[in-house]
């Protein structure tokens, strides 16, 4: 049907549009109005509407899932079986001597930086991206640097956090993956009252 | 309103990390999300394989989207988005839209329900979901991210990809031809 089609908004005999009576229901401003408690025809438009919105509660009381209502757990596995099959590993770092051909991928690097600051208490770290510190140099081997975005409990401070994070991180890089990680950025996003720390799956603090 | 909490500044973080090719990050996403989703397009779509195969598929582009993703809304506003417009598509190729005032058809086999899946709803829930099948795409849609999802005029508007004066024909409309239906259950 056309946008521009004017609204068939129904005037009710007392000259309110029903569109108009109804939207006052949304906007909880019925009660503001003398006219709605004493006109029969509002009343009768707005009980209507009461009665659907009744229906609606019933619907989600009786059923918190509409009727055949799927199984999450089943698409959540579905989906994750394309997601594994399209893997996004990023760019390829290089990893021991210049004379080596060793490599690990960004994807992988990153969720070890993660982690390693996650081992702190109270952060969790987000984007973490890995780039040759050459600049134009491609997939040439050479050092790299690290930017890691953390958010953390407010029982950091940002310069303590920053300390902390990069000590962890370049440990991290020298220990786990052997990486000559030769800057480390890290970017406090947020510091929060307290971590939401519910299911995550890779967490490894506290 | 009748979702769960949002835990919004954590999926921002989660996001970002799925958009850099961290699947386990996705699969918590994924698990946080997928059951409200699901039950946006078993109300768009009227349940069964549509509304998973709906909602896998809007996974499936979100992952591959998501490194473009730029957090100007909320993961759970973009999903909302990307999982409307693909049962929006799936309805409209359904069948062609039916005027508001014709006789509601009567609901295709996958709308019906089944007594013994729905035994502890009444009757009355029952009639009301096989009403949905009589609106328009967008009333539809309209409607149910507004009374069963709890969604702003604006954020319809934004869903949908329509215009606010839109959305208020379109929930308009709807209340009227449901109102309508459902007289008898009054």
């Amino acid at each position: 049907m056309a946008l521009n089609e004017p609204l068939d908004s129904e005037e009710l005999p007392c000259g309110r549009s029903l569109q108009d009576v109804w939207e006052s229901w949304d906007e909880g401003t019925t009660g503001k109005d003398p006219h709605y408690a004493s006109c029969p025809h509002c009343s009768a438009a707005l009980a209507e509407l009461r009665a659907l919105g009744d229906f609606v509660e019933q619907s989600r009381a009786a059923a918190p899932e509409p009727p055949g209502a799927p199984d999450a757990r089943a698409v959540t596995t579905r989906v994750m079986d394309i997601v594994r099959l399209e893997l996004r590993p990023g760019r390829r770092l290089p990893l021991g001597e210049p004379d080596e051909d060793a490599w690990i991928v960004e994807a992988a690097a990153a969720k070890t930086f993660r982690a390693a600051a996650e081992s702190l208490p109270g952060v969790r770290a987000g984007s973490c991206r890995i780039e040759p510190l050459g600049a134009g140099s491609g997939t040439s081997r050479g050092p790299v640097r690290v930017r890691l975005a953390v958010t953390a409990e407010l029982t950091w401070t940002v310069p303590r956090l920053a300390d902390a994070v990069r000590e962890r991180v370049a440990r991290a890089a020298r220990e786990a993956i052997g990486l000559d990680v030769q800057a480390i950025d890290i970017e406090v996003v947020d510091l929060v009252d307290t971590m939401d720390t519910t299911d995550t799956t890779d967490r490894r603090t506290r | 309103m009748a979702d769960e909490a949002e835990p919004a500044a954590d999926d921002a973080l989660l996001a970002a990390r799925a958009g850099e090719g961290d699947e386990d990050a996705f699969e918590t996403l994924v698990r946080r999300h997928g059951p409200v989703l699901l039950r946006l397009a078993s109300h768009l779509l009227g349940g069964g394989t549509d509304a998973e195969d709906a909602v896998q598929e809007a996974f499936v582009q979100a992952w591959r989207r998501l490194p473009e993703f730029r957090g100007d809304a909320t993961f759970r506003t973009w999903m909302y988005r990307i999982v409307t417009n693909r049962c929006l598509n799936q309805l409209r190729a359904r069948r062609p839209t039916a005027p508001l005032d014709a006789v509601a058809e009567p609901a295709a086999p996958e709308h019906q329900v089944s007594p013994a899946r729905t035994a502890e709803n009444t009757a009355a829930v029952v009639a009301l979901h096989a009403a949905l099948a009589g609106l328009s795409p967008e009333q539809r849609a309209c409607w149910v991210l507004r009374e069963f999802h709890g969604l702003s005029y604006e954020d319809i508007a934004h869903t949908v990809g329509i215009s606010h004066q839109a959305v208020r024909g379109r929930i308009f409309r709807a209340r009227r031809y449901l109102t309508e239906a459902m007289e008898a259950w009054r």
